[in-house]
């Protein structure tokens, strides 16, 4: 039955990708080795994308001045309460900007996914983000399967399949979804 | 076939015309010694950038404003300034530089492709005449992600002065050293300034902010503050 089931989300998979997922610009990568990622998180803490191996990783990179990146958070927010005990990590990298500026606009905006800083925008030049919002979607190895530039709605229609390709990939090898 | 050859021959004579001419442009005459050349975005000529040319003409400064887009009819898109004819361009900024004025060239985004082109194709000693202010150009021909960044080549830029304004919020931000060695690799000296809270085009934005709209108000002090900070004789 699960290989039925993981059959079924791959052939349906592969038909948005030949069609709407396509058009949403949704890129399929060669299941490339992910950049380094070392940031901190509004409380200070080092993160790596060793913290979240095992998981399917979704890695946002935004701004707080920048409009879609803003338009899409609710949707990853409802995709966080969703995917709730599964293992997928939304992580939310802000680019270039300061704690003070993240902060204002989370006073604004409560989210429940962990937001990591990037104030030298080091990050942002090492995964070679040119614009915002940009979002790579990592299988449980930490491999960049997917890069979406550009705003989706997370929690439904093609992002939403292609996510759920990515948990089935890897049953039962994470902790709880963050 | 006289007559297709008729046809050929006219042709011929209004492609040479439309060789010679220059992009359309808006004069906004002025006393003064300097003589600003506004080239906008690919997204044309917004409201904010013709009343801060008025304002530059009243304050002494000669202003042609120049939508190449709309000259050449063109899509709205940064890869039709790559398709506006470079030679147009340049007589154009030859025809400014024949007025004896110091020529500034101010260009937004995009357009700074047609207008580094254009100072590619001028003699040494008219590039030399020139100051040329980019606002946050785009210049890539590969920005992909998780690939390394290319820019276009437009040229010798040999004894060309060029500034560039960059809007601190843009994801072009951090892309900015590479873009300034790009341009000193082709000759260009290079210098720029962060314009702190500030979005790309903010005087164009659906969403401005309270600052946003005030510096859209102001944006004729701005290019002066530049143009005076900068030194550019």
């Amino acid at each position: 039955m699960q290989i039925i089931k993981r059959w079924l989300g791959a052939s349906l998979l592969g038909l948005l990708l030949a069609g709407s997922v396509q058009a949403a610009g949704f890129e399929t990568r060669a299941a490339t080795s992910a950049p380094e990622l070392t940031a901190r998180d509004l409380q200070g803490a080092p993160r790596s994308l060793a913290d979240y191996r095992g998981k399917v990783v979704m890695l946002n990179f935004w701004a707080s001045w920048c409009p879609p990146c803003l338009r899409e958070m609710p949707s990853m927010e409802r995709l966080r309460l969703k995917m709730a005990g599964r293992p997928l990590a939304i992580v939310a990298l802000d680019s270039a900007e300061t704690a003070d500026e993240v902060n204002g606009f989370l006073s604004r905006m409560k989210l429940g996914f962990p937001i990591l800083l990037d104030p030298d925008g080091s990050n942002t030049k090492r995964w070679k983000v040119f614009a915002l919002p940009t979002t790579f979607m990592l299988d449980a190895d930490g491999r960049v399967r997917y890069v979406l530039t550009g705003p989706t709605e997370w929690d439904e229609g093609e992002a939403l399949v292609l996510i759920e390709s990515l948990l089935d990939e890897s049953p039962k090898r994470g902790e709880p979804g963050t | 076939m006289r007559l297709i050859r008729l046809l050929l021959l006219s042709l011929w004579m209004c492609s040479c015309a439309v060789r010679t001419e220059m992009p359309d442009h808006r004069i906004f005459p002025a006393e003064g010694a300097t003589l600003l050349l506004w080239v906008a975005s690919e997204r044309g000529l917004a409201e904010p950038e013709v009343h801060a040319a008025q304002q530059l003409a009243a304050q002494g400064m000669e202003t042609w404003s120049l939508d190449l887009v709309g000259a050449y009819f063109l899509p709205q898109l940064a890869s039709s300034m790559d398709a506006v004819p470079q030679q147009d361009v340049a007589r154009l900024l030859r025809a400014a530089q024949a007025s004896g004025k110091r020529v500034v060239v101010y260009a937004v985004a995009r357009a700074a492709v047609p207008v580094l082109r254009a100072a590619a194709a001028l003699d040494p000693a008219g590039r030399q005449g020139l100051c040329v202010m980019l606002m946050y150009p785009n210049l890539y021909t590969v920005a992909e992600p998780l690939t390394e960044p290319d820019f276009l080549l437009v040229g010798d830029l040999a004894g060309l002065r060029v500034h560039v304004l960059q809007p601190r919020r843009s994801a072009a931000t951090p892309w900015l050293p590479g873009l300034l060695d790009h341009l000193a690799k082709q000759g260009a000296t290079t210098s720029h300034v962060i314009l702190e809270n500030l979005r790309e085009g903010w005087w164009a934005r659906e969403t401005p902010t309270e600052f946003e709209l005030a510096e859209s108000r102001r944006m004729d002090v701005m290019l002066r503050r530049e143009l005076d900070n900068w030194g550019c004789k």
